[in-house]
């Protein structure tokens, strides 16, 4: 190789070179950054017009011009990726071979010359520089020290704590978000609480915040959140409850105030108030009482709601405009009425969210209540057109989740039960009973045991589920990866009050007014009580008493046991289809007119 | 026959629910009737094994040149050539990987985690740089490692930082190795592979974020030399402190030093010592009790490192994948509205369950409780240990390169009048 | 003689150089006998079924692979490999193959005429070609250079099909990077490094398919 003389003419040459290429280096490197942004916001594989044609292809299959522009935008998009990524390569390429053009010619431009050593500038104090670099390496160590402990202060470690808690928590109750809300519905008897205590550690955290989360385990049993009690098994964990009253001489009635708008739909409580809903063909309305006056604390009309069909539904006069029993979070209230509004109130009565969810098709009406699973409040929709169930975030009402369900209408609740593994709610409709994931709506088992027009929910205790129709039959369902029919039953047949399982028993009551107890794993028959009124309210068992209240007003308060032992049949003065709600040594009532709370 | 197998297909496809069940056999294998005959599936081979042992081999070669180039040759632009081979064959002929820096995080993985595989090409990228450098100084760096060679190269126009910057920035490479081995350690990520700004020049392509980084990081290289090597290489710090204890070292004069000051400003990384003359304006009992306080200082700032670290080990296990996909299916709030994450889709599919992934997330945190003391503990260590060496220095009339921070690039000795041929005066 | 200060020096000079020799006999042992009983380790297990134990020794170098039954079609490895496009690629198991006229990976769902006009087509790069076998069968192969990795038509395929496409590393062009920046954001840990004598992980209905001979030695 023949030496580049060091002559002034080579070095301008190769500075001018290096300058050129130099510029040249940089305009492509602005050109692969635009690339990269524009790729970026623009992935031309994934072009939201070329979807909205084929989307619109499918609707129109024979559309020649369609096809024609589909296959054209298909073609420039993919040229488009090609390109790009042409461009890319070249351009690193390109850029590469500039800079090294670059790199060589200002290294031969340094080689041509010769090293000069500058000459020796004043000579530095060494002991002098090195206390100031001692002070420098000290200041910024110090400021390290001082903003890593101030990061360290801010942090908060809960994680780790959660974790653990529902690590151990999870090998009993294996639910994710350590199910604050995950009723344990093979423990629904109220002795063995220790197992949803584990659970309810873990989620304080959860619950700190007033406004986000959602209450503890404790909490929900603690109240009476929805209908038929926790999870809606029509099992209720307070004591000290009366057994004896009187409607009309006003024996241990604490007091009674009137509901001004009629509604079908159970009382529920959170500490002190009990919420219930009303509504005539022409309004709808929600009420809170203070649960120790009876004064009606607040009310709030539900109207103005975009979407809400301007007349009410017909229904059936005994299902009526107000059916669904509401549900609450302790931080919210929701309620839903048969023309499809839905609306969520905080404590207060101010309104937090509403919607229609699109009038249900249903011949007597909706009547399907709310259940509430972590923070969400779940609704089975089960009507005429598109039959699903949905779970809103109560905070803003948004769809967390959707599930499809091929059944016909149905006027049954859901229950959310903890088979033991997770936590499952099971909705019941013809032709089947389903287990659904509550967190994400997944559809988890199905088994076919049901018919008709179905009216009562499903029970649950011990890995088993029970469904229950008129015209059809009484199903016993264990439950698992695949479901199997344990026993049924046609001889007595519910098609409004839902059945209630006990740790050995279920219990069911036939519209017409007869009680029937069976063996919950074998089926067997133990007894059958003919209390001769009709009765629509669901049976729930509190203190160890079941308390079934029939259309007539009479409380059948009686023994959840093998052999039929009743224990006292107070009057309410007043005929009821609703099933009472409990709080500490109370019973609320919603007779026809009047609100009644029961207590000593 | 067509018609019918149409149907079938039909069927199936609106019948059958989708799931994602993988490799199924839904349809039969066909038997042809014309004589079609099936391909293989094409499976290309990896890079051949006894490719590996020849990277060892040519950083073996690579290493004992430079160290010959730079000890008895005492030739810049020998090493300067050695450094562009390096560059051509570890950079752009291998791509960047193997490579000594990232095999920290195999080393460190390897010595925590007994299933994870160690290959013997890896252990070799690890050791053989140290042990030359322990020997010869840090001739890995002037002439063999691509990432040093290649902003060797930019480094046209280099200014003087000052020893006090130069000592400030320098403490930033622990923090980075500490990092490094902690998230090595619990299995979390290779951060420095995946910080890594070199490798997306050597395979010509990069993400954003990292075109900006290499950009920003040469460009900048142009001033102040090998910014990587200097305030970022957790390597280096390795290297640092091995170099101290070399038996040889790149001596800037061949013979004695005649103290002509002319090699003062040949240094682009700051890395010669000036002279320690005269007395420390300190007077000694002084000097005993702040060198006496600093070292007791020493165990106290290891403590506050040390509880710091622990206080954040969950902001730092924040990205373990197993601690995140755990809170996100603790909280799936945290992604309420949006599309589900593929992380949560996965582990659903996997069907491992919760409590598990629960209990490994919590062992991961207490992994990183106890990485999180030493980590700091450790930084802790360093800057006190960092202050404790400024007070000391040892009577020393030359400039000579030190020997941690040299890199035995060799530019400082064509800066020397004196010549080997020179008799040295005894 | 020696003076204080070099024999310090040399002191901890041999005391590093012995930590050093310690920590690699260490990794060196490691590296022989890892975690698994046979005296090999790789970063998958080894003892997945249809590892050739004795196959597999004669190896020293691991390359990354992804496992297809664990990947759920994210999409990510079209995305975050480092070279652009992908070194995940969609490879067809023939083996498996239904050979279908109506065929999950090639065609978009709800498709009614069976042809290759675009709007039909399931992969936005056109990297899959049909061919007519013979009546009704058609045989479907993969345009490497087009395939993007994407991963639409193994989802099609493992979901209405028999499953014989299935995504994985192709050695050709993946650069075996210390740590896999796909394997680091995998959603379903399908990543691992596996033997470098047993590169791939595709499966044929549960068994290993072997790689051909002829298309491997070269």
């Amino acid at each position: 190789m023949r030496k580049l003389e060091p002559t002034p003419r080579n070095i301008r040459l190769l500075r001018n070179t290096a300058t050129v290429s130099g510029i040249f280096a940089m305009v492509l490197c602005v050109l692969i950054l635009i690339n990269f942004l524009q790729v970026k916001r623009a992935d031309p594989l994934n072009t939201p017009a070329l979807k909205m044609l084929v989307e619109r292809l499918k609707s129109s299959p024979g559309d020649k011009q369609l096809q024609q522009e589909v296959r054209e935008l298909d073609l420039v998009a993919r040229k488009a990726f090609f390109t790009s990524q042409w461009q890319v390569r070249t351009g690193g390429y390109l850029l590469f071979f500039s800079l090294l053009l670059v790199i060589i010619c200002l290294k031969s431009i340094e080689m041509m010359k010769p090293v000069i050593p500058e000459p020796p500038g004043k000579e530095d104090d060494f002991w002098n520089e090195r206390m100031l670099n001692r002070k420098w390496v000290a200041y910024a160590g110090i400021t390290l020290i001082v903003l890593s402990l101030v990061a360290a202060w801010l942090t908060h470690n809960e994680l780790g704590n959660n974790l653990q808690a529902a690590a151990s928590g999870g090998a009993i109750s294996e639910e994710p978000a350590t199910g604050a809300a995950s009723p344990s519905g093979s423990s629904a008897v109220p002795a063995d609480s220790t197992r949803a205590d584990t659970t309810a550690k873990s989620d304080t955290a959860a619950a700190s915040n007033p406004v986000d989360g959602f209450p503890t385990l404790k909490e929900i049993r603690a109240n009476s959140a929805s209908f038929r009690g926790f999870g809606g098994n029509g099992i209720d964990f307070h004591t000290n409850l009366p057994i004896s009253w009187d409607g009309k001489s006003g024996k241990n009635i604490l007091w009674k105030t009137e509901v001004p708008l009629p509604g079908y739909n159970s009382p529920i409580v959170w500490n002190d108030q009990v919420f219930l809903s009303g509504a005539s063909d022409a309004k709808r309305e929600v009420y809170s009482f203070d649960a120790n006056s009876g004064k009606l604390k607040w009310r709030f009309t539900v109207d103005k709601i975009p979407g809400s069909p301007a007349a009410s539904p017909k229904v059936n006069s005994e299902t009526g405009q107000a059916a669904p029993t509401m549900a609450t979070d302790g931080r919210r209230v929701y309620a839903i009425f048969a023309n499809g509004d839905m609306v969520s109130l905080d404590m207060e009565g101010k309104k937090i969210w509403a919607k229609n969810l699109g009038l249900p098709v249903n011949h007597y009406g909706h009547s399907s209540s709310l259940i509430m699973y972590h923070d969400m409040v779940i609704i089975q929709y089960d009507q005429r057109n598109a039959p699903c169930v949905m779970a809103l975030a109560g905070k803003s009402g948004e769809v967390v989740w959707k599930t499809a369900r091929n059944v016909k209408i149905s006027w049954a609740s859901p229950i959310l039960v903890n088979t033991g593994k997770r936590t499952e709610l099971i909705l019941v409709a013809e032709p089947s009973m389903k287990g659904y994931d509550p967190a994400s709506g997944k559809e988890l088992w199905s088994i076919d045991c049901i018919g008709g027009e179905v009216g009562p929910s499903a029970a649950f205790v011990g890995g088993i589920a029970f469904s229950v129709n008129e015209y059809s039959k009484l199903a016993a369902v264990e439950l698992g990866e695949n479901p199997r029919l344990l026993w049924e039953g046609t001889e007595y047949l519910s098609d409004i009050p839902s059945p209630l399982a006990t740790e050995k028993y279920l219990f069911l009551l036939t519209s017409y007014g007869t009680a029937v107890c069976y063996d919950a794993k074998s089926g067997e028959k133990q007894w059958e009580k003919d209390f001769g009124n009709p009765t629509y309210a669901s049976p729930m068992l509190a203190d160890g008493k079941i308390y079934q209240m029939d259309k007539t007003g009479i409380m059948h308060i009686f023994k959840p046991d093998k052999v039929y032992a009743s224990i006292a049949e107070p009057q309410l003065g007043e005929g009821s289809v609703c099933t009472p709600a409990f709080g500490d040594g109370r019973i609320y009532i919603r007779g026809n007119r009047n609100l009644y709370c029961v207590g000593r | 026959m067509k018609e019918r197998m149409k149907k079938l297909c039909w069927i199936l496809l609106f019948t059958l629910v989708v799931v994602n069940g993988f490799a199924v056999q839904r349809f039969p294998k066909p038997e042809f009737e014309t004589a079609y005959l099936q391909p293989q599936t094409h499976q290309p081979p990896p890079r051949a094994e006894l490719l590996a042992v020849t990277d060892v081999v040519v950083l073996f070669l690579a290493l004992a040149v430079t160290t010959w180039l730079v000890l008895k040759r005492r030739s810049r632009m020998g090493v300067f050539f050695m450094s562009l081979a390096s560059l051509a064959y570890f950079g752009f002929y291998r791509q960047g990987c193997v490579c000594s820096i990232g095999a920290i995080q195999n080393v460190t993985l390897a010595l925590f985690d007994h299933s994870f595989f160690i290959p013997l090409t890896v252990i070799a990228f690890f050791i053989l740089p140290l042990i030359f450098t322990l020997f010869f100084g840090r001739t890995f760096c002037a002439g063999v490692c691509p990432f040093g060679a290649l902003q060797d190269l930019v480094a046209f126009r280099p200014v003087k930082l000052g020893s006090r910057l130069n000592a400030v920035l320098g403490m930033i490479p622990y923090v980075y190795l500490g990092l490094a081995v902690l998230y090595a350690a619990t299995g979390t990520d290779f951060i420095i592979c995946r910080y890594d700004p070199f490798v997306g020049i050597f395979r010509f392509g990069a993400s954003f974020g990292m075109f900006i980084f290499t950009g920003t990081l040469l460009l900048s290289g142009i001033f102040i030399a090998r910014p990587y090597c200097r305030f970022l290489c957790p390597y280096g710090v390795l290297l640092n402190r091995t170099s101290r204890f070399s038996r040889k070292h790149l001596t800037i004069t061949p013979a004695a030093c005649i103290q002509c000051r002319l090699c003062e400003n040949s240094c682009p990384y700051d890395a010669i010592d000036i002279p320690v003359t005269g007395k420390n304006p300190m007077d000694k009992q002084r000097r005993m009790r702040n060198l006496i306080f600093i070292i007791l200082l020493v165990p106290v700032l290891v403590g506050i490192g040390g509880w710091t670290g622990a206080r954040l080990h969950e902001t730092l296990a924040g990205v373990n994948p197993k601690v995140r996909l755990a809170s996100l299916v603790m909280h799936p709030e945290s992604y309420a509205g949006m599309a589900e994450p593929f992380e949560i889709t996965a582990f659903r599919s996997a069907g491992k369950p919760v409590a598990q992934l629960y209990a490994e997330a919590s062992s991961v945190l207490g992994q990183f409780y106890t990485g999180g003391w030493i980590l700091g503990g450790f930084l802790g260590l360093v800057f006190g240990l960092v202050i404790a060496g400024r007070m000391l220095a040892r009577y020393n009339p030359d400039y000579v390169p030190n020997k941690g921070n040299c890199f035995s690039c060799g530019r400082c000795v064509d800066y020397c009048p004196v010549k080997a041929t020179t008799n040295p005066p005894s | 003689m020696l003076n204080r200060r070099d024999f310090i020096q040399t002191l901890v000079r041999g005391s590093i150089l012995a930590g050093l020799t310690l920590l690699t006999g260490a990794l060196v042992y490691r590296s022989r006998k890892g975690g698994c009983e046979s005296g090999f380790a790789c970063g998958s297990c080894p003892k997945s079924d249809g590892c050739n134990l004795a196959e597999a020794k004669a190896f020293r170098q691991t390359v990354w692979q992804l496992d297809p039954a664990k990947c759920i079609q994210c999409g990510r490895c079209a995305t975050n490999c480092v070279m652009s496009p992908s070194a995940v690629k969609c490879f067809h198991v023939y083996a498996m193959c239904g050979y279908c006229d109506l065929c999950g990976g090639y065609f978009k769902p709800e498709t009614k005429d069976l042809t290759t006009a675009a709007e039909h087509q399931l992969c936005p790069t056109n990297a899959i070609k049909r061919k007519f076998v013979e009546d009704p069968f058609f045989e479907y192969s993969i345009d490497k250079p087009l395939c993007i990795g994407c991963g639409k038509c193994v989802k099609g395929c493992g979901a209405f099909g028999n499953g014989s496409l299935q995504l994985q590393i192709d050695h050709h062009l993946c650069q075996n990077c210390n740590e896999c920046s796909i394997a680091r954001s995998c959603p379903s840990e399908a990543f691992s490094r596996v033997p470098a004598g047993k590169p791939y992980l595709l499966k044929s209905f549960g068994k290993e398919l072997l790689p051909d001979k002829k298309t491997t030695s070269g």
